[in-house]
Formats: C-alpha cells, structure tokens, sequence
C-alpha cells in the first residue's frame, strides 16, 4: 500500500511542569505509570519488567557512584545496556533496545520534572520521525497520519505493529534528513493490509503464498514472512524485448527464483500471454474476441517450441540447484483435460532428454482453474493434476459472462456471487476428492473481507499480492 | 554450590515470554543466587536484560549455577525449564 502527503517533522514534547524527582523517586513513580498502562496494553508490561529489572538500577547506581550526574548516568547506562542487545545478531533482541530506551527516557524525563506533550499533527500527514518510541504513540493521534516514515527502528518495533494494524503504511530504516516540512512524499508498505488476512491464514492452518512477477518480489514476500510463492508470472521475461529469452536466460532466472524460495514451494505459471497481453514477436491473426482466442496454455500448444524451452529451463533450474524445495508448473487457461495431459507428457520427455539428471521429475503440474470448463469437470481434471489454484479474476468474468472493464454490467462482476461460491465449492471438492491441494490466486485471495468465507470453502492456501 | 550444562533447543531464541517466565521461576527463590553462563557471559538469571542479553539461540550450551537455598532442587526445576524449551 502507498500513501503520499505532507510530511510532518515529529518533535518530542515535553512540558516542564513537575518537580524534579531523584533517580530512586523518578524510578519508582515510571513503576506506577507503567503498571498503570500495563492493564491496557501488555507492550506496557513488557516495559515494566524493564523498568523492575535489577541490572537497570544496578547500571544507573554503579554510573552515579562514579561520580556522572543522575541524568548522565541515565544516558550511559541506557546506551550500554541498548549496546548489548544491539550486538545481538537477532532482530527481536534488537528491537527490544527501543523499549530499554524507551524505559530509560520516561526515567530521565521524570528526574527532569519534564512530562509528555500530546503532538497535534494535521490530518492527512506523512509523520517523518529520527525515531518512535512507544511512549511517543501514547502522545499521536494515529487517525491524522496517513504514513509514517521513521530513519531508526525495526520492521518488529511496536511503532510499526501498532500501524500496521490500523492500515497506516510505515517506512522504516530511511535517511530523513532532506526531507523539510510540508514536503510531499510517498511511503511504500507492501505489508500493510496483508496483517490481517496473514493472522487469519495462519490461525486456521492454512498457508499464505505471495503472488510475484520478478524475483525481486519473490526476496520481498519471502522477507515478508509468506510460506511459499502461489503465482510466479513468468511474462515479464517475454514482454517488452524483440525476441524470446533463450533457454540458458530462462534457467537463470528459475534458479534464482528457486533460490530465493529456499525450500519453500515456487508455483511457476507458464507464459499467459494471448488476450490483452500481446508479444512483440508473435502475431497471431486478428481475433474478434481475444479473450476468447488463443492464449494461456492456446497459445503454448499453437507454439510448441516457446513452451519446450520454457520447460526445459525450468526443469534444469529445478535439478540443478542445491536447494531442495517444491517447484510447481501452473498451466493457466485449462479447459480441457487433454491440455494437462500433453504438458505432462512433453515434461516427461524434456526430462528424460536431459539425461545427465539423475532422480525422479523434479516439478509437480498443476491447472489453473479460470474457465467455467475446468469447474464443470474438475473432479475428471483433478485426476491428472498434482494442485489446483483458483485464478478468479478470468473465473469471475466467464462464470458471470462480465466483462471486468464495462463499467455497464460491473454489477455482475462480483467474485462472491452465488454462482461463482458454487465454482469455487466444485473446485475445491474436485481436489479434495483427488486428495491434491488447492489454492486461489486470484484478486479476491487478497481482500481481507473475503478470507474467512475462502477459508471456510477449503483453499488450502491463499496467494497475496505483497506490493 | 551447584551448576548443570544444558543445551538451549527453543528453536527461536529465548525470547519475551520464554525469557519472563524464567525471570518469574527464578524471582522464586530469593535466597539463591542463580546465574546462567552462555558463550563468555555470566549473567544474574533474576534480570531480564541480562538473561536477554545472552542472545540465547539454538543449539548453544547454558551453565545453570545455584549458590545457596535449595540448590539441588532449584538446579532442577531451571534445568527443567529448559528442557521445557523443545516445544516453543
């Protein structure tokens, strides 16, 4: 999700209004404060057990007797506790040093008689914060923020947590030092809006799968935390360039999309190209209906040759890495069961020209299930097929006879129609009936209002859009 | 004095909750010292910070050490309590 808006420079504020305290009675007053906070929020508890620790005052004391004012010890002893947990090769244990400082700050501003200002910020701002601790959430209103940009912090740091929950994007570990009041910028977080279907995905078993069309994307949704990758567009290797990428060019890409799986499983589509996404190099005859004419698996069968290769690369780039994982071929646009069959065919003989490849086939081929035609005969398509993913963004517009882009019959393009629940149930109960597992990846896996009913139907995993 | 080595098996690190509950179990027994000894570091087992601080991970070896009270029993039920770990 993006945001973009005035940026707001977050200052601290503090108003000096209480009366100086020493470091015990200062220690003993944030105590209170946090055990008060604690009943509400259990981030709160976390900072009394700070605040209770034996090292916490034992460091602070052991700064005083040696002679460094109160406020000064404070500062040292904060710095050299946060030092040990930020040596620390753990990004939970490093995030754990903004509570410690965030303990330490309630403790200096009370030996200070400073106390927290609340910070009005105008609705609609991108925050721009050196850093936000979680008593500084206490003083923001979250409603006015349309973004938060912080230069320090950890992508597990409350701030981010706490935003994240509420849809607001956060960027954090940015320079923020060019940015000036008032400037307009734009804050990119591809984890906001997925948190709450992730929670969902995972509380009911089931796995999250991250749709991507670059292996850049793949690194991110790994990063991100999926559980695998249930769409890898392959069209980006064929768009845009005047001829078609050799097999060694293929491979490469493969393997690094292997790679950057490490172990989990890659479902990677054939090329679905045909219908509005057309190749420099091919021009098939002029149809009336394209998305009725030759694409997905047509388009591939029409071209033996582009499919051969792309098999061929992704076979090799599956023997040959380290990197033991499942690797899955995604036929897109299946109607007919001969289609799944003639795949698996010309993988078993690509596999068997490799030669040098020891071992069984090291893909599974499963179908796109986007066409009324697969629905209607799931249960015979799922005898040949090793997974099923539902692509509803294609299924929605045949089932409903919609175009998606005439405004005139949207209405009728609803992914959860009547109808369309049907589908879903049929091809759900194909693969169960076949015992193989069965995913959707389509628009509607990524609309949190629609997890609880595809759970419910039984998809196996959802495959989001992270970015 | 007592002291036992285990090997840390939580598989993602002695963390917040792992990381209180041991805080709690060894606040417990406020007669005993208890310290836990990881990779160069010997820290007060009574401390969050501190036993947060060991960067405890998988596979490395803790010294569980108990000077007064009880010390065979308390011995045990840390010791236990690591064992416990396995699962989290």
């Amino acid at each position: 999700m993006k945001a973009s808006g005035p940026a707001f420079l977050f200052i601290r504020r503090t108003s000096s209004g209480a009366a100086p305290l020493s470091f015990m009675e200062a220690l003993e007053q944030v105590r209170r404060d946090l055990a008060r906070y604690a009943e509400k929020d259990t981030l709160f508890a976390a900072h009394l057990e700070i605040a209770d620790d034996p090292l916490l005052r034992e460091t602070v004391e052991k700064y005083i007797s040696d002679g460094l004012t109160e406020q000064k010890a404070i500062e040292a002893a904060c710095a050299q506790i946060c030092q040990t947990f930020t040596e620390i090769d753990d990004e939970y244990l490093r995030a754990r040093a903004d509570d410690v400082r965030d303990v330490f700050n309630r403790i200096s501003r009370a030996v200070a008689g400073e106390v927290a200002a609340d910070v009005d910020v105008p609705r609609g701002s991108i925050l721009v914060a050196e850093e936000l601790l979680p008593s500084d959430t206490v003083s923001l209103n979250f409603d006015h923020l349309a973004g938060i940009i912080c230069h320090r912090g950890s992508t597990t740091s409350h701030v981010c947590i706490l935003a994240r929950s509420k849809g607001i994007p956060i960027a954090v570990g940015l320079p923020i030092n060019a940015i000036r009041p008032g400037d307009i910028v734009e804050v990119e977080d591809p984890l906001v809006g997925t948190l709450p279907i992730a929670e969902k995905v995972r509380k009911a078993g089931r796995k999250l799968f991250a749709n991507a069309g670059s292996v850049q994307e793949i690194r991110d949704a790994m990063k991100a935390g999926a559980d695998g990758i249930g769409l890898f567009r392959t069209e980006f290797l064929f768009l845009g360039r005047p001829n078609i990428p050799s097999e060694k060019e293929q491979e490469a890409i493969y393997r690094n999309a292997i790679e950057a799986c490490n172990g989990k499983p890659l479902t990677i589509r054939l090329l679905d190209a045909g219908g509005d996404k057309t190749l420099p190099w091919y021009s098939p005859e002029p149809e009336d209906n394209p998305f009725l004419g030759v694409r997905g698996i047509r388009l591939l069968l029409a071209n033996p040759e582009i499919l051969r290769v792309q098999i061929r690369a992704i076979l090799r780039a599956a023997a040959g890495t380290k990197i033991i994982g499942k690797t899955r071929i995604m036929i897109p646009m299946v109607t007919r069961i001969d289609e799944v069959r003639t795949v698996r065919d010309l993988v078993g003989a690509e596999f068997a020209l490799l030669g040098d490849v020891n071992g069984s086939i090291p893909v599974e081929i499963g179908a796109m299930i986007e066409t009324p035609a697969a629905v209607l005969n799931a249960v015979e398509l799922a005898a040949v097929c090793d997974f099923f993913s539902a692509g509803t963004n294609d299924l929605t517009q045949f089932v409903m006879a919609a175009d998606r882009g005439n405004a005139a019959v949207s209405y009728l393009y609803d992914a959860l129609s009547p109808a369309m629940k049907k589908a879903l149930e049929m091809t759900v109960g194909a693969a169960r009936f076949a015992g193989i597992p069965v995913g959707i990846c389509g628009e509607l896996a990524s609309d949190p209002s629609a997890t609880e009913l595809l759970l419910k139907l039984g998809f196996d995993s959802l495959s989001i859009s992270f970015s | 004095m007592l002291s036992k080595k285990v090997i840390f098996t939580g598989r993602s690190g002695l963390h917040a909750q792992p990381a209180s509950k041991l805080v709690q179990l060894v606040k417990g027994f406020p007669d005993s010292k208890i310290t836990l000894s990881a990779a160069d570091k010997c820290v007060n087992a009574a401390s969050m910070l501190s036993v947060l601080s060991l960067g405890l991970a998988q596979g490395m070896e803790v010294e569980v050490r108990v000077d007064g009270g009880d010390e065979e029993a308390i011995l045990l039920s840390v010791v236990d309590f690591f064992a416990s770990l396995t699962e989290a």
